[in-house]
């Protein structure tokens, strides 16, 4: 018999009983804590640089602490998060692109200033911030304006969400298509790319989508 | 579903925005607030220890008892709080599922007393976390055997019931011994008789002394061959009949012959037979003595008189991987030292070491420290050699059958354990998968239900009649369906479930795009853009009061078929959604299956459970 190591043996029982699972490593390294706390600025300067009252800042900030008790969700966590409220299709990739977007200051974790920022421009901001942020949201590499492949990759990660089962079957070209009429209907010069202005005037003048802006004003 | 996330919805439906202006259709109504200050603290109250939460908190889970209107029952006017008569230690893990969204299983807990305390607050076992659950299964498994243990032992201590036909009873008897006295003498019986028969072929080889007419010593059973093969007979004999008669009583004959009980009963008197039919011929009877060796197999037929014989058998079988290591590595061992000592004495004169073969013996009796000494190295590096491989032996053999009893009884366990798991496993995905498609269905049928409860509503308007009294529904659930309605809105895709996807698939010819809207209604329509187009009529011109109203009331007096007429009101994909509001759904925090529209959206639930049939409390409220 050979000598094993606590390790080799607690792995060698996991491969007996059946129930190892190769990809993950030994039990110690998920012993280690990440130790980053972070915690917030006071609620009075909160309440100064968004729009939000006290309450609803508590109410936002103890929904935060709950699911990242260390006080800054890392994408992963934010991906699972979102991943709860669509479980039929696959919403990673959306949730890249939100965390993208709340994450203003690229140190890849969102703290709850850039969660509460983002939130006060969506709902509690002009018609006009909130056009900016959801260019923001599509403009992925921040050059101020959008391309058709920055565009293509966003229509598919919404589709995704809705994942397989859907009613009607869901065809490969649909993104594409739905990405060449937004693009009929929001490039105006033809020039290929979305800027801003076109964007923000073409939203303007288009009935459904400044009513669908309304409804941010009730959500919390 | 998401309630576990309850606080980030706000967040969800403002990441929302980014759907808005790719969307090509505009987005559905949000549901309306209902008053923002609800959001207060209650207390609960329970004997006498008081816990305090928010309402959003209890809210998140509308399927279980405090999160439903049903902890209104429980409501004290005077002091302002909720009561419960209930145990406090176990409510705090109730109330910390609420609050963290994993429910565990305190150790301490008698299994019995969670049990129902889960199943009054309405909260089902299998969302216990994992670090909890397998302990939480194993407690109920012993309970549940204990208690199963205690009926067996009342039930075989009552009288056995009369109607059992012949075959039955001979069965029943020759299992249970303890039944009637005939079965306990037959069963005294044969055991003596298979002591009797051992004792007699031990017996029959020991020498019994020299006759006159012969000069060496014979053996008894040459001496008294009469006494000993009438012996043979008599035991043979009931052994043969006990054995006919099991394969008589037998339920599955086939199975009885596959036993390893029965193969030692055939084994154990075989030859006896074959001995019977062959003559004294010099060439078979050699075959015939060796058959003769078969006999002492009926010792084995002791382990229907002993259990722990099975037991040991049945050990021995599960630690035959380790076993036969072991096997293994001494085989090695042996080969090895075998090899080595034939080379060291190849030397030697006269040495006993002639082949390698015939140095496994020596080998063996070496390592295992029995050292008969009929062969013993005689050169200096035979003794060398051999000395190292008696101490080897020592170890090669010593410290292993420790370690592997240790691991024989751990290795036992754990495959328990690891079976115990997947079927665990497999049982809690199904659940969780069902829970989550019912999920999807709550939304479908927030759908079905959010126009229909407009139309209705309107319809019952107009005709002047008061319908139902319109429930609050939980602010989360409805507004968790909105934000998949404005995804589907954006997409210009609908969720369906899986069953209707593939039913779909197969339907997709068969689409017709009709838009009449009164055959559609009466009979089965399909084709998406029917269907949007009547629900968009459907929100800004509600012109079918009447018919609404005929609906409504079949739907009130029927019952399940109503299902049909229901799905017809509200058309297009309801034809291919298999109506699974026939079977109960699962929900991650409801253990009365009876009520899967409850939690969906609790003012259409008025109207759907009254549809559904199916008694619950709801029903009752609403009607």
């Amino acid at each position: 018999m050979k000598a094993k190591n606590r390790d080799q043996s607690l792995s060698d029982s996991r491969e007996l009983d059946g129930s190892y699972d190769q990809l993950t490593d030994s039990v110690e390294d998920d012993f280690e804590l990440s130790t980053v706390c972070h915690r917030p600025e006071s609620m009075d300067k909160l309440q100064e640089q968004t729009k939000f009252t006290k309450k609803e800042l508590q109410v936002l900030y103890r929904g935060f602490k709950n699911e990242c008790p260390s006080g800054a969700v890392n994408e992963e966590n934010f991906k699972i998060i979102y991943s709860q409220f669509f479980p039929q299709g696959d919403s990673s990739m959306y949730a890249h692109f939100l965390f993208e977007a709340f994450d203003t200051n690229k140190n890849g974790s969102v703290s709850f200033e850039d969660f509460v920022f983002g939130l006060s421009i969506i709902l509690r901001g002009t018609i006009n911030d909130r056009l900016n942020w959801a260019f923001n949201l599509y403009d992925l590499n921040k050059d101020g304006c959008i391309t058709k492949e920055e565009m293509l990759d966003i229509m598919k990660s919404i589709y995704d969400m809705m994942g397989k089962y859907t009613y009607p079957t869901m065809q490969d070209d649909v993104p594409r298509e739905h990405v060449e009429s937004f693009f009929q209907k929001m490039d105006r010069n033809k020039d290929g790319v979305v800027t801003i202005e076109e964007f923000i005037e073409t939203c303007k003048k288009d009935e459904n989508i400044m009513q669908s802006m309304q409804l941010f004003d009730n959500v919390i | 579903m998401a309630a576990g996330v309850a606080a980030w919805l706000p967040f969800a439906r403002a990441a929302a925005i980014g759907w808005m202006p790719v969307a090509s259709t505009p987005m559905p109504i949000p549901p309306q607030e209902k008053t923002k200050g609800k959001d207060g603290l209650i207390i609960l109250n329970v004997s006498g220890t008081k816990f305090q939460t928010w309402r959003t908190t209890l809210e998140r889970y509308p399927d279980t008892l405090l999160g439903s209107t049903e902890r209104d029952f429980f409501f004290h006017e005077e002091t302002n709080e909720y009561f419960f008569d209930r145990d406090p230690d176990i409510f705090r893990h109730i109330l910390n599922f609420f609050r963290t969204g994993k429910l565990h299983y305190p150790r301490q807990e008698c299994i019995a007393a969670y049990d129902e305390e889960l199943a009054f607050f309405g909260i089902i076992p299998e969302i216990i976390g994992d670090c909890c659950y397998e302990e939480y299964k194993d407690r109920r498994r012993e309970n549940a055997e204990r208690l199963q243990d205690d009926e067996e032992m009342d039930m075989s201590n009552d009288a056995p019931p009369v109607n059992l036909t012949y075959r039955e009873f001979l069965w029943r008897a020759f299992e249970n011994p303890h039944t009637s006295t005939l079965a306990l003498v037959f069963y005294y019986v044969t055991g003596f008789f298979i002591a009797i028969s051992v004792m007699a072929n031990v017996v029959e080889t020991v020498p019994c002394g020299v006759l006159p007419n012969r000069s060496k010593e014979m053996s008894c059973g040459d001496r008294y061959a009469l006494a000993f093969f009438c012996l043979d007979t008599a035991c043979v004999m009931i052994f043969t009949v006990e054995y006919l008669l099991r394969l008589i009583a037998a339920p599955s004959r086939y199975k009885f012959m596959k036993s390893v009980m029965s193969v030692i009963d055939v084994v154990a008197i075989m030859p006896y037979y074959i001995g019977l039919v062959m003559t004294d011929n010099d060439q078979v009877s050699g075959a015939f003595v060796t058959l003769r060796v078969f006999r002492v197999f009926r010792i084995f037929k002791f382990s229907r008189h002993s259990a722990g014989l099975r037991i040991l058998g049945y050990t021995l079988k599960s630690c035959a991987s380790e076993l036969g290591f072991l096997l293994f590595s001494l085989t090695m061992a042996i080969i090895i030292f075998a090899t080595v000592m034939f080379y060291a004495e190849k030397g030697s004169t006269a040495s006993k070491f002639t082949s390698i073969p015939a140095a496994f013996w020596y080998t063996i009796v070496t390592m295992t420290t029995l050292g008969y000494g009929d062969m013993v190295p005689k050169t200096i590096v035979g003794k060398v050699f051999g000395s190292i491989c008696s101490l080897s032996g020592v170890l090669v053999i010593a410290l292993p059958v420790p370690v592997i009893v240790s691991n024989f009884s751990r290795i036992y366990h754990q495959s328990q354990r690891a079976e115990k798991r997947r079927a665990q496993r497999k049982a809690r995905l199904g659940k969780i998968r069902a829970a989550k498609i019912r999920g999807t269905n709550v939304y479908m049928r927030y759908k079905q239900n959010g126009l229909l409860i407009n139309s209705l509503e309107e319809a019952s308007k107009e005709a002047g009649r008061a319908l139902v009294a319109k429930a609050p529904s939980p602010p989360f659930e409805s507004q968790h369906n909105h934000l998949l309605h404005c995804l589907e809105k954006t997409t210009n895709h609908e969720f369906v479930d899986e069953q209707t996807f593939q039913a779909n698939c197969m339907e997709i010819s068969v689409m017709n795009k009709s838009g009449s809207r009164a055959s559609s209604l009466s009979s089965s329509p399909h084709g998406l853009s029917s269907c949007c187009s009547r629900r968009h009529r459907k929100k800004s011109s509600f012109s079918l009061p009447s018919t609404n109203n005929q609906e409504l009331s079949t739907i009130q007096i029927r019952e399940r078929p109503v299902a049909n007429s229901r799905s017809s009101l509200n058309a297009k994909l309801d034809e291919t959604v298999p109506l699974k509001c026939d079977k109960p759904y699962i929900t991650p925090s409801m253990v009365s299956l009876s009520a899967p529209v409850v939690t969906s959206s609790d003012g259409h639930g008025s109207i759907t459970t009254a549809a559904y049939s199916q008694s619950n409390i709801v029903r009752v409220s609403a009607l």
